[in-house]
């Protein structure tokens, strides 16, 4: 009885024909959601052989002890917590980080506007330029900028001192390093939150603008009652890609400075290669560049579910 | 290395002694049949990929072995990286080449090669004691120590400079077996002299206060450091710091730090290359690359460049190393293929071969194979590399700096750069205790 | 949008400000401009430099001596040495060819992902489409050494078809991520109507999602292109005979010899690897643009 079938049709009661038509959505529905799976089994496939399988054996790595033999637990990030040199990376990895996504993001944001600001058919030449840093391979663009720095032949203080400046030891004085590194990393990351904000700013309706000048909004109002809330998902998504990526950060660090001077240029990836691969300790290289993970997890989490309700509403 | 200098020597000799005794058909009958893959170093030098290939091509031709070789540079740390993961993931080449370190670090994935490493000593001579506290761990060989790209980073500085301020460099380290008056004289308190001339001049000292890019530092300031016996760690990991040496030592380093480059702590391995080639270093601490390039680009300043022993200290004279190893992979199928390959590339001929081929750059680590004619040719000026090997009458020991300690702390000291760092934290003006007190904190996480 | 009604009824009043709106805007416009070209300069200053060093000789370079932004006696010889160098030929060959598989193995999965997330979902589609981001959290320099035993179990070490698998795993959840925003923006009754007319999911699609989703399409690409076209880490780490290298990792490992950095060469490398990434953007960034403004505000 269940499928109906057997019924006469003449005698289908209205309750039958709506419990029929309840089966068959459901069949239905199992059968989309099969091919739903389906099609989505690739992109499975690819982060479970790797991504997700080689991350649980990094974890599993993390929690051994320095001859691999013996299961730890979490005593490898007890031991680094309790490094003053490591307390220094963890500093530097959130100055680095934060830092340099705020002002990828502020720059980001302004140069969208200005560019926003000039008309379309001129937009093409500036966009183009401003996106050069984002396209040169970043390992070559960083040795450019390595080169740049250069202790013994410096482009810039060849600058300074033709301007009667003294030269800047760049990479050679820990605070300077710093700014060094995280300018490198704005100069090449910008340009993307650049084309992102772009793309949003593009997407805000005129007639909100027009609507908030009649109210007798002025621009900055407009900037903060209109457009950011408007592109709030999209800042909210770059920032979090950017984030992670710039946490991440192995390359500029690697080559501009290694980690100097006196460890203090040092991010989590570079440290870890340090201790992991160069000192022959990959336990705790491991651990060391789990460590943001939960953190970072967690920030991500509710930065996307903030983004995909709202992005409900929006729909609604 | 002061620790397994004398020992090695003991017992190489008894070795020497049982592998003579040995048939040599003890290798050579493995049976080499087969694959075999080969991870060399990319030689820096033109040409040299290009024997190394040949004398495989012979060797796999004779044994009937397909040998496929490929050169894996050791730039932006390709080498180990590749090394390390193939140690992990149990698959790869067959023979691995490994630079200073790296073999340590991998040795437990490596098969012994004690047959083929006794064979050689017993043929060619005491091994360097550097070479066997990398390689030779729990009284076995892991990997066996080449002559490809092996290196000593001794001084090279300009003839015309220091004649000038009244030292013959020339004469001081002549192209003969001699030991010269004027090297007895070649300490670091003179070195510390020439550099404040330099200074006073214009010029620099080209020393760097790098981080773990810098190994032309760490290598030369672990050699200063034994040269006053200024110790880390003692053999059962106990921190030496809170010697007389080492503070006799930091006291030395505060006055020299005061004439190195002001940029000295942004100083990478290119630096001093760079420093010497233009014309605005009067000395580095380098093997022959600086000056191999000058002669392309600068031959004015190769011309004037000679290379000579590092100055001695209180506790000796001291010649910074770094060996490159061939190691077999436990996982290889080909073990006693890969073996065999290795014993036959380190023959003198082949050894001699190769060094012809790459200006002398490579160094034996057999005391009997640092007779080549090469080093007393290659020019301009004729035999300025003459004294780039340790020789015999140089009085000298080979250093690797941290070693006075067991390899697994020793590895972190020198891979975290510790003691140019504590060389910079004096040249920004911290007290010397002040830097013990950092470096202790920093030596006590090393010991894990 | 609900304020389009109150914009008709209030546009005459605004016109009697136009005029003082008309000095103001031109005043803001040429603003733009020059901050735009203050902006560009300090973005060009490294590439200009790149350029500057690619047509000095080596003896130039290592003289140390006067202006080092200029050339005092320009030479092509870099780029002739490159142009016919057979290795450089080979990485670029190999580039583009890794390239075009990634982006091509990435947009196949990311677009099927996305229309099934967007659009059909099943148990767990949205914990997953949260999820797939997450996988950036786990950097490359940790991935590597696992990976080592993946890769070596398919026997693609040292082959540089490795990274035709190991590419799309960082283009495509950015990639999947602009696809559902895509596709999230694509009216309903879109496909209401095709599921009347009996069409099946994959006809769907490719018939409607496919073709009205082309910005997007083409956005996530050129995104998939960057990254694969500018990795670093994992071609040091599982390439290394110069018959397998991409171009990052053999200008790195052919141009620099021990200390020795080849600086002329390497400068005029960059800027020829520089070249197809230019040209791309310099042709799609139209659709580069408008695809990001309908896909990702959606997100």
């Amino acid at each position: 009885m269940a499928d109906g079938t057997s019924v006469p049709v003449g005698v289908m009661t209205p309750a039958m024909a709506g419990r029929r038509r309840a089966s068959s959505m459901k069949r239905f529905a199992q059968r989309r959601s099969t091919i739903a799976f389906l099609l989505c089994l690739p992109l499975i496939l690819l982060v479970a052989c790797f991504v997700i399988y080689p991350a649980f054996y990094a974890i599993w790595l993390s929690m051994l002890n320095k001859k691999m033999t013996q299961f730890v637990g979490l005593g490898n990030f007890a031991f680094l917590l309790k490094r003053n040199t490591f307390q220094l990376v963890i500093f530097q990895s959130c100055l680095f980080a934060i830092t340099a996504v705020i002002f990828k993001a502020l720059i980001g944001i302004t140069v969208a506007h200005l560019m926003h600001n000039i008309p379309g058919k001129n937009q093409r030449i500036w966009r183009g330029l401003l996106l050069v840093p984002w396209v040169i391979p970043l390992a070559l663009s960083t040795l450019t900028w390595w080169w740049m720095f250069d202790p013994s032949y410096s482009a810039f203080n060849w600058i300074l001192n033709e301007l009667g400046f003294s030269s800047v030891p760049w990479l050679g004085v820990g605070w300077i390093a710093r700014f060094c590194t995280i300018v490198v990393n704005v100069w090449y990351g910008t340009p993307f939150f650049m084309i992102m904000y772009l793309a949003a700013l593009k997407s805000v309706p005129d007639q909100l603008y027009e609507a908030a000048a009649i109210d007798g909004a002025g621009a900055w109002q407009k900037l903060f009652f209109v457009t950011l809330p408007m592109m709030r998902n999209i800042i909210a998504i770059t920032i979090l890609f950017s984030l992670i990526v710039t946490f991440a950060e192995f390359d500029i660090v690697r080559i501009l400075t290694g980690g100097g001077p006196q460890d203090m240029t040092h991010v989590f990836a570079t440290y870890a290669f340090q201790v992991g691969i160069q000192s022959g300790d990959i336990p705790l290289g491991a651990a060391d560049s789990l460590f943001m993970f939960p953190i970072l997890a967690v920030a991500a989490f509710f930065v996307l579910r903030g983004v995909t309700r709202r992005s409900k509403e929006i729909a609604a | 290395m002061t620790r397994s200098g004398k020992v090695s020597r003991r017992r190489a000799l008894k070795l020497g002694a049982a592998t003579a005794a040995l048939p040599l058909v003890h290798i050579r009958t493995a049976g080499a049949a087969g694959k075999l893959a080969i991870a060399f170093w990319d030689h820096w030098v033109p040409g040299g990929n290009d024997v190394m290939q040949k004398q495989v091509n012979t060797w796999a031709a004779k044994n009937k072995v397909e040998a496929s070789v490929d050169f894996i540079t050791g730039n932006g740390n390709k080498l180990m990286m590749t090394g390390v993961a193939e140690a992990q993931a149990k698959t790869g080449h067959d023979v691995y080449t490994f630079y200073n370190w790296d073999v340590y670090n991998i040795h437990e994935s490596l098969a012994p090669v004690d047959d083929v490493v006794k064979y050689l000593i017993g043929k060619y001579g005491e091994v360097d004691a550097t070479a066997e506290y990398l390689a030779r761990q729990k009284d076995v060989w892991t990997a066996v120590p080449t002559s490809s790209g092996t290196q000593t980073k001794p001084p090279c500085g300009r003839i015309s400079w220091f004649k000038k301020n009244g030292l013959d460099l020339q004469a001081m380290y002549p192209v003969k077996p001699e030991h010269t008056a004027a090297q007895d004289g070649w300490t670091w308190d003179a070195l510390m002299k020439y550099a404040e001339l330099a200074k006073n001049d214009g010029l620099t000292f080209g020393f760097g206060l790098g981080s773990n890019t810098n190994t032309d530092a760490i290598d030369m300031h672990g050699a200063l450091f034994h040269a006053y016996g200024a110790t880390m760690f003692d053999a059962k990991g106990n921190i030496t710091l809170d010697t007389p040496e080492m503070t006799q030592c930091l006291e030395y380093v505060q006055k020299l730090v005061k004439f190195y480059p002001d940029d000295a702590v942004s100083y990478d391995d290119a630096s001093n290359n760079r420093a010497l080639i233009s014309g605005k270093s009067a000395l580095i601490f380098n093997p022959p690359s600086a000056w191999a390039v000058a002669k392309r680009d600068a031959p004015d300043v190769a011309k004037d460049c000679w290379t000579f022993s590092p100055p001695a200290g209180p506790k000796g004279r001291f010649v910074p190393t770094a060996t490159f190893f061939w190691g077999v992979f436990q996982f290889s199928q080909n073990q006693s293929a890969g073996k065999e390959l290795i014993t036959y590339l380190m023959e003198r001929e082949q050894v001699e071969e190769r060094d012809n081929a790459v200006a002398g750059y490579d160094l034996p680590p057999f005391a009997k194979m640092l007779d080549f004619k090469i080093w007393e040719t290659v020019e301009p000026p004729p035999g300025t590399v003459y004294n780039y090997p340790i020789r015999p009458w140089h009085k000298a020991k080979p250093s690797l700096t941290a070693s006075e300690a067991t390899p697994d702390i020793a590895v972190q000291v020198y891979n975290r750069a510790i003691h140019n760092q504590m060389m910079a934290r004096i040249k920004e003006g911290q007290s010397i205790k002040q830097v013990i007190a950092w470096a202790k904190d920093e030596l006590e996480g090393f010991t894990r | 949008m609900s304020s389009s009604t109150a914009v008709a009824g209030a546009v005459p009043h605004a016109q009697h400000r136009h005029h003082s709106l008309h000095r103001q805007r031109a005043w803001a416009l040429w603003g733009s401009y020059i901050a735009l070209g203050c902006f560009v300069v300090m973005f060009l200053v490294p590439p200009f430099y790149t350029l500057m060093t690619s047509l000095k000789s080596s003896a130039e370079i290592s003289a140390q001596q006067g202006n080092p932004w200029i050339v005092h006696h320009p030479t092509l010889e870099n780029f002739w040495y490159l142009i016919t160098y057979p290795n450089f030929q080979t990485y670029y060959l190999n580039s583009v060819m890794i390239t075009i598989c990634t982006v091509a193995i990435s947009m196949v999965i990311s677009v099927l992902a996305a229309f099934s997330l967007a659009r059909m979902g099943f148990w767990g589609s949205s914990a997953l489409s949260t999820g797939v981001f997450l996988t950036y959290l786990i950097p490359a320099s940790l991935l590597f050494l696992p990976l080592f035993q993946i890769v070596g179990f398919l026997g693609l070490i040292n082959s540089v078809w490795c990274l035709a698998l190991l590419y799309p795993t960082l283009a495509v959840p950015f990639c999947t991520w602009i696809m559902i925003g895509y596709f999230s923006s694509i009216p309903k009754e879109l496909d209401e109507a095709a599921l009347i007319d009996g069409a099946g999911y994959l006809q769907m699609l490719w018939k409607i999602f496919i073709p009205v989703a082309m910005p997007g399409i083409i956005a996530a690409t050129i995104f998939a292109f960057t990254v694969s076209w500018g990795q670093f880490l994992y071609p040091l780490a599982y390439l290394y005979t110069s018959n397998q290298m991409v171009l990052t990792v053999g200008i790195i490992s052919d141009l620099i010899r021990g200390d020795v950095f080849q600086w002329g060469k390497i400068m005029a490398a960059c800027l020829l690897a520089s070249l197809p990434p230019i040209l791309i953007y310099a042709f799609l960034m139209d659709y580069y643009v408008a695809g990001l403004t309908a896909g990702a505000t959606k997100g």
